[in-house]
């Protein structure tokens, strides 16, 4: 493939079109996808955003900048932390990344019980924000509902999408070390970025003293090759203010342009999807009402097919949105289920600690990248808990605190001021868990037609709570964190359980599942409305369970199934 | 904030903003103390005195620019002002007016009037004393944290207005913007030093 060009001149007149063979509502990690297989197979697409249009390179203002560039050195003032009072909750907004932020202010939605709702509203959407953390299901994930009997099973199992997985992962570029554990399949990897010695070290104690549990590089979607035109990683550490070397993966840098290169793809920015028009006599979807962001017009695209690509909640808001005679309760909803199954993975539980020795050591490059310690509960006999169902990983690492660290030494002055610009200070190595959550009924989202949006549009209402399982998960989380760095002979070893509310993990999924029976569920195995084939939800939203592991890699793999399926059935005349 | 508006409000009764810094100066060689020779945006004359006082022993100039020399003082000034709200700036006021109560108790002068021994030693008593923060993980402090009062604060303030100035971020600490593959164990020797990023 040549390489990408980087003035994409993308299509955004579609004034003159009003019909098109697909729409797209949304453009980051999963509309991407759909755009790209849909383009690329001939379909003229349009591709809906709610924000601004951002051109790869080009719109990355703030991609070489240093904390001495800005007036402020980075930090944001108090009006800008009111604009992203939600968001701001994460501690991860600063000056050169505010932008990709929505504002909370003009998007407000309703806490029935704490819910962290990271939002981005501009094209690539959280793409450009991830953690860039990319890992498979296994078949323990897909089987999990029908073992347990928690929530409905998935339609579909390791073998339906493992191909798929293949297929986005040569695509996407993914880096890691291939370990062959059944719970945790390995990709089509590119080399494994390096751990340090402090890593190796505790690594090797760690196997050493639970011979059934691994330590491994975090498999990310960070080039250690180039890969189609791409450059590999430099290990700058500001990948979201944008990569100049196309290093990571996001829809603006690699699916959007490529989508984009077909010359079938309009993309229509400052776009609010309001709803999905159903036609009673033909029982498809014939089109989508979109809001004119800037002008408040309300306008009609028309399309043989949707892809419902809004991000989890914001797509079920849409669903929700879209009442008919048909589907009062919004469409696809014959089963009451739409809105609800909400979750998330628990997030900031674990342990940290001081490593002593490696003094003389040091490391080269801001590595955008963790270790990972795969689940070890519940996945055979041996592994059996009786205080939980599912599990947990851990990502983590190692580093110097270097001159941040120079608040704590007890000394001021001269010396001082030398060891800190000379002594980059102990070793600290932490691991945080990620606990898979149950598809709870009762956690839902609901239209809030009381509290509106700026444009006057119904906003949602969030009633999500960890219960029992999830508590019982952050609990033993912690417990094994600090007995692993216990073993590992790590100093001063301090414990913690944030309690974060749910939302934090940024992994929301659920509210418009995947299942068997139209009884139960809201999609098929293709990601199809159960009663509307012609729409096709793919990101977060049609998630029936959660796994333990960071989900982007197995909404892009249902992505491109669900697309090449799309365009089979469209070939057959069967939508 | 109160004191900011009374600081406007003197320059604008002397005329102009700069007029006030020029009578400031006036006032400070009568009084023979050390002359503040910057315009504070947000704090009062004697705050900003405070400030680059204890930014001066903190980190001071050696063989290698100290912290008034990139002008970290001038800096948490900016910061208290732009990005703390009122909340945020009526509580630092109040902190500093303690801090230098303590000064004025232990030695009946506020901090920056002091001699450079007792400057020292109300330093170390504040770094005995004061709790130290607690690690992070992702943004976020983990574990029990005690309020580390006025000076650990201050003092965490001016270590990274410090050392993300550009002339020690580029010029003083290893500065690789562009660093390539990441290698995870080599000699620090070879580094020579802390890395700037």
């Amino acid at each position: 493939m040549s390489e990408f060009k980087y003035d994409y001149n993308y299509n955004i007149d579609a004034k003159k079109n009003m019909t098109y063979d697909a729409i797209v509502i949304g453009s980051g990690m999963s509309g991407g996808w759909a755009a790209k297989e849909l383009c690329e197979a001939g379909m003229k697409v349009l591709v809906l955003e709610r924000g601004r249009i951002i051109q790869h390179i080009k719109d990355y203002p703030n991609m070489n900048k240093e904390a001495w560039d800005w007036e402020l050195r980075g930090s944001i003032t108090p009006e800008e932390r009111k604009k992203h009072y939600k968001a701001v909750r994460t501690n991860w907004i600063g000056e050169g990344n505010k932008d990709l932020y929505a504002n909370d202010a003009e998007n407000p939605y309703t806490e029935v019980k704490p819910f962290m709702w990271l939002r981005a509203h501009q094209m690539g959407g959280r793409s450009q924000l991830w953690g860039k953390q990319t890992y498979r299901w296994s078949e323990l994930d897909f089987e999990a509902n029908a073992k347990d009997g928690h929530g409905v099973d998935w339609p579909i199992r390791y073998k339906d999408i493992a191909p798929w997985y293949t297929y986005v992962e040569k695509y996407v570029g993914i880096s890691g070390q291939a370990l062959g554990l059944p719970q945790l399949p390995d990709s089509h990897f590119l080399p494994p970025m390096e751990l340090n010695c402090v890593e190796k070290d505790i690594r090797q104690r760690i196997e050493g003293a639970f011979p059934s549990r691994n330590m491994t590089i975090g498999r990310v979607a960070h080039l250690t090759e180039p890969l189609n035109g791409r450059g590999k990683c430099q290990t700058r550490n500001k990948c979201s203010m944008g990569c100049p070397y196309s290093a990571f993966f996001s829809s603006v840098s690699v699916t959007l342009p490529a989508a984009n290169a077909t010359g079938n793809m309009t993309v229509r920015p400052f776009s609010i999807a309001h709803s999905i028009i159903y036609d009673e006599q033909k029982e498809k979807a014939t089109g989508v009402k979109v809001i004119d962001a800037e002008t408040g017009e309300m306008i009609e695209y028309h399309a043989r097919i949707i892809f419902c690509n809004a991000s989890t909640l914001s797509s079920t808001r849409i669903l929700l949105n879209s009442t008919s005679n048909r589907f009062p309760n919004g469409l696809g909803n014959d089963s009451g289920e739409l809105g609800h199954n909400l979750m998330d993975h628990t997030y900031r539980v674990g342990a940290l600690g001081t490593f002593e020795g490696h003094e003389d050591k040091y490391y080269k490059g801001r590595r955008p990248n963790g270790i990972y310690i795969p689940r070890y509960w519940n996945i055979d006999e041996a592994s059996k808990s009786d205080k939980f169902v599912r599990g947990f990983g851990y990502q983590g690492g190692a580093s110097r605190k270097g001159w941040g660290g120079g608040a704590n030494v007890q000394d001021f002055g001269a010396n001082f001021k030398d060891s800190l610009l000379k002594d980059p200070g102990p070793w600290e190595f932490f691991i945080t868990g990620f606990a898979e959550c149950l598809p709870y009924h009762e956690n839902k989202v609901t239209l809030d037609k009381n509290n509106l949006d700026k444009w006057g549009q119904p906003t949602l209402a969030i009633d999500c709570e960890w219960k029992e399982n999830e508590l019982a998960l952050n609990k033993q989380i912690q417990e094994d964190a600090v007995e692993m760095l216990e073993k590992a002979g790590l100093k001063d070893i301090v414990g913690f359980d944030k309690k974060h509310e749910p939302g934090f993990g940024i992994h929301e999924m659920g509210t418009a599942r995947m299942g068997r029976d139209p009884k139960t569920s809201v999609l098929n195995a293709t990601n199809q409305i159960h009663a509307c084939k012609n729409v096709f939800v793919t990101d977060g939203a049609c998630m029936t369970s959660n796994s333990c592991v960071n989900p982007s890699l197995t909404y892009m793999a249902l992505t491109a199934r669900a697309a090449n399926h799309a365009i089979s059935e469209l070939k057959k005349l069967n939508l | 904030m109160k004191r900011r508006e009374a600081l406007k409000n003197t320059a604008i009764l002397g005329g102009t903003a700069a007029f006030s810094v020029s009578l400031l100066t006036l006032f400070q060689a009568c009084k023979a103390q050390p002359r503040l020779t910057w315009e504070p945006q947000f704090l009062n004359v004697e705050q900003a005195q405070l400030v680059s006082a204890l930014v001066d022993t903190i980190i001071p100039k050696t063989d290698t620019p100290g912290g008034l020399d990139v002008k970290v003082d001038i800096l948490i000034d900016l910061l208290y002002d732009k990005t703390y709200d009122e909340q945020a700036q009526q509580n630092i006021v109040a902190e500093m007016d303690g801090f230098n109560d303590k000064c004025n108790a232990k030695f009946g002068k506020v901090f920056y009037q002091l001699a450079a021994d007792q400057k020292k030693a109300i330093l170390q008593a504040e770094e005995v004393n004061s709790p130290k923060f607690n690690s992070g993980v992702w943004g976020c402090s983990v574990g029990e944290q005690k309020p580390v009062g006025f000076y650990r604060s201050f003092k965490s303030l001016a270590v990274w207005g410090y050392c993300s100035s550009e002339a020690i971020g580029r010029d003083v600490l290893k500065y690789d913007p562009v660093p390539g593959d990441y290698q995870g164990c080599i000699p620090l020797s070879e580094v020579g030093g802390v890395w700037s990023l």
